[in-house]
């Protein structure tokens, strides 16, 4: 007779199921290296830190003397240092996912993982589902790379009435002086036949653009 | 009564014997040419070569040759300057005591062509740069560096503008629009339109 025996081994961690966490299939660096000197912060401080964060995330500058002044005999500017990049990088990742895929529930399972106090926990938790995730969001778009947009539009229809050949003209032309938002200006004349063609094929691509925006929903999965 | 467009001046008279001369068939193969380039300012009708074979096949030498093309080229310019009726053009020339063979050819030649050349001319423009070519691609961007899961749809056109001068060529002006962007840009496009409807 025989016998198998297959030996099952648990990770020591949570029966939770095998979804990735929020932050990716490994911890970030950032997010390792500041768990140690994490656990000693006082929330005063910790607080503060989260302030400068979320001050740079929403797009507005930060001076690494307003984190300097936080320094304390306790905890060194390095110390400081490693703490805020390795909360931003952990904001960063959360925000990264949009609402509907992340629950708070799950959200905070992944912070106990990774062994953050259940104090700090709930302020982490403030900033991705609170009331600045919108304004958060809306920066997170503005700051896209983009083509250069269309920042000023002027135009001019003119009439030719004569020229050195021709007694009698009476063709319309239709000039155009495009300013764009990376500052360059550009003047140019349109021909009629030319604007026609012109304003075909950008009534045809918002047409497009509606059919994309009402069928892409079922299509892309998340 | 239509404007005079031509007045017998010395080297009119002297062109008009010459182009008398001239053999009816040849000369109209000559109009032709003239008429089809009439439009391109600043292009001979004939080139050096052409011009060598001419004064042989027609009889005449090189400044006789140079007199009768820029005459030729003068009347059809005038012709289209005033946009002439063939039947005033038709009096008109006769008056210059052109031959009636050849009075004929020039009426021809501009009752066929005419409406054409007048368009050409029509759209000659001064101003240096020209929309030519027009292009876009239509994007749904799905993911950025700092959000995933996206469906943003978004539009890019590529104008191509040619500019006239010297060495220069086309340029490639490229703009990104979303949605709403592009609604604006189509509604200032449907303001000009207006305009242009309001002037047929």
């Amino acid at each position: 007779m025989t016998m198998s025996i297959i030996q099952v081994t648990g990770t020591g961690k949570s029966f939770a199921n095998d979804r990735t966490p929020f932050y990716g299939v490994r911890v970030p660096t950032e997010i390792k290296t500041m768990i140690k000197p994490l656990s000693k912060l006082d929330k005063n401080i910790f607080r503060k830190i989260l302030v400068l964060i979320v001050t740079a995330i929403e797009g507005k500058e930060v001076e690494y003397k307003q984190l300097k002044e936080l320094e304390s005999k306790d905890f060194s500017e390095e110390v400081l240092s490693i703490i805020y990049s390795g909360l931003l990088k952990l904001l960063q990742n959360a925000l990264r996912v949009p609402l509907e895929s992340l629950k708070q529930e799950l959200f905070k399972e992944d912070l106990h993982e990774l062994q953050i106090p259940e104090d700090f926990q709930t302020d982490l938790a403030s900033v991705v589902f609170g009331n600045r995730r919108s304004t958060i969001d809306r920066v997170s778009i503005l700051s896209r790379p983009r083509l250069p947009q269309i920042d000023c539009l002027k135009w001019r229809v003119d009439v030719g009435i004569s020229t050195s050949v021709l007694n009698r003209v009476l063709e319309p032309t239709v000039l155009m002086e495009m300013t764009l938002s990376d500052g360059n200006i550009h003047t140019f004349e349109v021909p009629v036949s030319k604007f026609h063609e012109l304003r075909y094929n950008v009534a045809f691509v918002l047409k497009e653009m509606e059919d994309l925006e009402q069928r892409n929903v079922l299509k892309i999965k998340d | 009564m239509a404007a005079l467009m031509f007045t017998s001046t010395p080297s009119i008279k002297k062109a008009v014997a010459l182009i008398n001369k001239l053999d009816d068939g040849k000369f109209r193969l000559v109009l032709s040419r003239i008429m089809q380039r009439l439009h391109l300012k600043d292009e001979r009708t004939f080139s050096e070569e052409e011009e060598e074979k001419l004064q042989q096949t027609l009889g005449i030498d090189g400044p006789e040759l140079e007199l009768v093309l820029q005459t030729l080229e003068f009347l059809l310019q005038q012709a289209a300057y005033h946009a002439a009726k063939p039947a005033v053009l038709s009096q008109q020339l006769t008056q210059l005591e052109l031959e009636q063979a050849k009075v004929e050819a020039i009426v021809s030649v501009w009752t066929t062509n005419g409406r054409d050349v007048l368009q050409k001319l029509r759209q000659q423009t001064l101003h240096p740069s020209q929309l030519e070519d027009i292009n876009w691609r239509l994007n749904l961007q799905i993911a950025q560096s700092s959000v995933s899961k996206q469906k943003l749809p978004n539009a890019m056109f590529e104008l191509g503008v040619r500019d006239s001068e010297e060495g220069v060529g086309k340029k490639k002006i490229r703009v990104e629009f979303t949605h709403s962007e592009l609604y604006q840009f189509y509604n200032q496009l449907e303001m000009i339109q207006k305009q242009l409807d309001g002037l047929s």
